[in-house]
């Protein structure tokens, strides 16, 4: 027991000593996922504050000149909620063809009989046609929005107007944003971008350690160490080990970089954001030893892998919120570990999630790790034992 | 008083897959005595000494090192090998201490003894100097010395190497064969791999020849080498620098269909029905400005073994558990 207690030891040891020899290639460990998660929140950073938020680019046209439907333009026009612009039937199709802005808004010929609109009235509608460029789907839906608003408002004007004048025309009720997170200490991009490079980066450098483990088995060094008196339970834990000390380590220096630099804060429980950390470096030495088990050759296992973590991470909302998914791509993604992980992160970061909160999600990720690691180890023994018998 | 036995391997058969590697193969290694397998690729020399290191399982036959069977308690048994495989196994990131500190872990040193065996095997492989510097950085030759420094680092009573000298120059091969000796005289048992003949007669106490999985021959090298009234005469030759590939051909030219010309690396092999051929093909290599380190002209049988194994009946080493 003791002696492979000893070589678990010797094994991480000497694998922490390879790490840092080559400082560069150490260094660059920790730079990549920093830039990364720099690069990403300084893209996606969005201002909180409500009273600033971002006009949507719109064009209007105006294909019926008359007086209601000059109005209604105006008041998109002078607006807060878009930043409209009026411009030809010809122009608005260039530029929302170019994505100059992608979207526009065309009032039709007859449009104008809506000044004389009676509630009731079963009269032709005019249709007010939504141009968008196909990448710009979303805006159009907002942009429709705040038309439909912007000529009720209007049609409201003309018909109530008469009876209690411009003043009593604002809307009855008031509208509040309110951000619904307990202990909120101040949301910013860079905390959803540090844990989810982090993260991604972690696998990466899971596989890294699988991709190294699977050259050493092709080397004399593995036959070398096979011949020690060790079993190979120990030496998989060993190289587990320090998997999981640099991965942790990494964890570590990104956040501490985030902090420092962006003000990423951990608002919930630190301990929870601990025990996280352990847990998804777990998972990365668990992933390196599953490529290292069922990767066959080193260019196979690193191709598949590089899919398999780009696809997780876009799944599990490592790069965007995955409420930008399907809904079915977000049941999916309930799935994966990375899922948990992030919503883990999420949580003990800027949600103020406590230490119960974070439980649930450690758990998913330790979970995870275990069957990645029971895999690998029970494939890699059997392989061995078959090597061993002159079978492989 | 005979000697004690170090390695038994007995009756042993490999097969990888359906395809047999081994045939039955008993062999013997006392301490204080360096054994060579000989044999050409794909004789099992390899898969043999794969055998005795624990890293392959034999379907039939025993497998005993200082009297404890493989099959019984493996964690022992692999305290009495020292394994140098045939590329050197260490980590060049690391300095030459810490690859020795790091196997030495794995043999359940530690502490001021695994300092002490560290600093004995570096003295013992004239390395002690060397031991901050960088493994990537040292030359081949010296990787070697530092490859069997490894193995000695748990002080295995024997000691299995896979073609030692294949990557090395003559003077670091000598140097080589001058540490297995010392090892050797300080009781060490020791195997090796090598289809090199003249490594195998000079550097050797026994030989065992194996071909397509079998032992054919083995016995003391004076007793394989003596010439056969039947043989071919045969010179192996050192060169002094190693010579083009269309020099080479030329010279097969120039000696003609009767002169056999072999040249691996630096060295040279020549072979004629007779001793007056032989010289004449010597003559000539000679007048044509190749330089000669040296030259010998021992084998007989045991170039009869290796090259026309054929004709030779498998011969079983007797197996002795003394």
């Amino acid at each position: 027991m003791r002696r492979q207690l000893n070589a678990i030891l010797a094994v991480a040891g000497k694998d922490w000593q390879l790490f840092f020899a080559d400082k560069r290639a150490a260094l660059l460990c920790f730079v990549v996922p920093i830039a990364l998660a720099s690069a990403f929140g300084l893209i996606f950073a969005r201002p909180t504050d409500r009273t600033n938020a971002v006009q949507l680019p719109l064009l209007v046209v105006l294909d019926d000149a008359g007086p209601f439907t000059r109005a209604v333009a105006e008041d998109l026009v002078n607006g807060a909620r878009v930043d409209a612009e009026i411009v030809t039937a010809d122009e608005a199709r260039r530029r929302v063809n170019d994505r100059q802005p992608g979207i526009a808004v065309v009032f039709p010929a007859g449009f104008e009989t809506l000044a004389s609109w009676k509630p009731g009235a079963a009269a032709d509608k005019p249709t007010v046609r939504v141009l968008y460029n196909p990448l710009c789907h979303g805006e159009s839906l907002w942009a429709e929005g705040v038309v439909s608003e912007t000529v009720m408002r209007r049609l409201a004007k003309a018909h109530l107007a008469p009876f209690v004048g411009d003043a009593g025309l604002s809307l009855p009720f008031a509208v509040a944003g309110v951000e619904a997170v307990d202990g909120h200490h101040g949301f910013n991009a860079y905390s959803h971008s540090f844990s989810g490079m982090t993260l991604q980066y972690l696998l990466f450098w899971g596989m890294e350690s699988g991709l190294l483990l699977l050259r050493d088995r092709q080397r004399s060094l593995w036959l070398r160490t096979r011949a020690a008196p060790v079993s190979l339970s120990s030496i998989l834990l060993g190289k587990a080990l320090s998997t999981a000390a640099i991965a942790f380590l990494q964890v570590l220096v990104t956040f501490a970089f985030g902090h420092l630099a962006f003000g990423v804060t951990v608002t919930g429980s630190f301990v929870g954001f601990l025990l996280l950390a352990v847990s998804v470096s777990a998972l990365a030495a668990a992933t390196g030893l599953l490529v290292a088990a069922v990767g066959g050759t080193e260019a196979r296992a690193r191709s598949v892998s590089i899919l398999l973590i780009l696809g997780v991470s876009m799944l599990g909302g490592l790069w965007l919120p995955s409420f930008v998914l399907p809904g079915w791509a977000r049941d999916l993604a309930l799935s994966l570990p990375t899922t948990w992980a992030m919503r883990g992160f999420d949580g003990v970061t800027w949600q103020g999630g406590g230490l119960w909160d974070s439980l649930t999600s450690t758990a998913a990720v330790v979970g995870f790790a275990a069957l990645f690691l029971a895999v690998a180890v029970a494939r890699l023994i059997t392989s061995e034992a078959r090597r061993r018998r002159g079978l492989a | 008083m005979p000697r004690s036995l170090a390695l038994l391997l007995n009756d042993v058969s490999v097969r990888y897959g359906s395809t047999p590697a081994l045939d039955a193969v008993s062999v013997e290694v006392r301490r204080g005595e360096i054994v060579g397998l000989l044999g050409p690729n794909g004789s099992g020399k390899s898969t043999t000494l794969a055998v005795a290191a624990g890293l392959l399982e034999p379907f039939a036959g025993t497998v005993t090192a200082c009297g404890t069977r493989r099959a019984d308690d493996p964690t022992a048994y692999a305290m009495h090998i020292g394994l140098v495989p045939q590329e050197p196994a260490l980590y060049d990131e690391l300095t030459a201490e810490s690859n020795l500190t790091y196997f030495g872990r794995l043999y359940g040193l530690s502490g001021y003894d695994l300092r002490c065996r560290v600093g004995t095997v570096l003295e013992r492989v004239r390395m002690d100097d060397r031991a901050g510097q960088r493994v990537g950085t040292l030359s081949g030759g010296l990787k070697q010395r530092l490859n069997l420094a490894c193995a000695l680092l748990h002080d295995p009573p024997l000691l299995l190497l896979d073609e030692p000298t294949a990557a090395l120059d003559p003077a670091s091969r000598d140097a080589l064969f001058a540490d297995l000796h010392r090892l050797r005289d300080a009781g060490h048992a020791v195997l090796l791999t090598t289809h090199h003949l003249d490594e195998a007669e000079t550097g050797c106490d026994r030989i065992v020849v194996l071909d397509r999985g079998k032992v054919i021959a083995s016995g003391k090298p004076s007793d394989l080498v003596r010439t056969s009234p039947t043989g071919r005469a045969v010179l192996y030759g050192q060169l002094r620098e190693r010579l083009p590939l269309f020099f080479t051909r030329g010279l097969r030219k120039r000696l003609g269909p009767d002169v056999e010309v072999e040249v691996t690396g630096r060295r040279l092999r020549l072979a004629a029905d007779t001793q007056e051929q032989l010289g004449h093909a010597l003559a000539l290599v000679l007048t044509d400005g190749i330089a000669l380190d040296s030259y010998r002209t021992p084998p007989g049988r045991l170039e009869t073994l290796l090259r026309h194994p054929a004709a030779v009946e498998p011969r079983r080493e007797p197996c002795d558990a003394s």
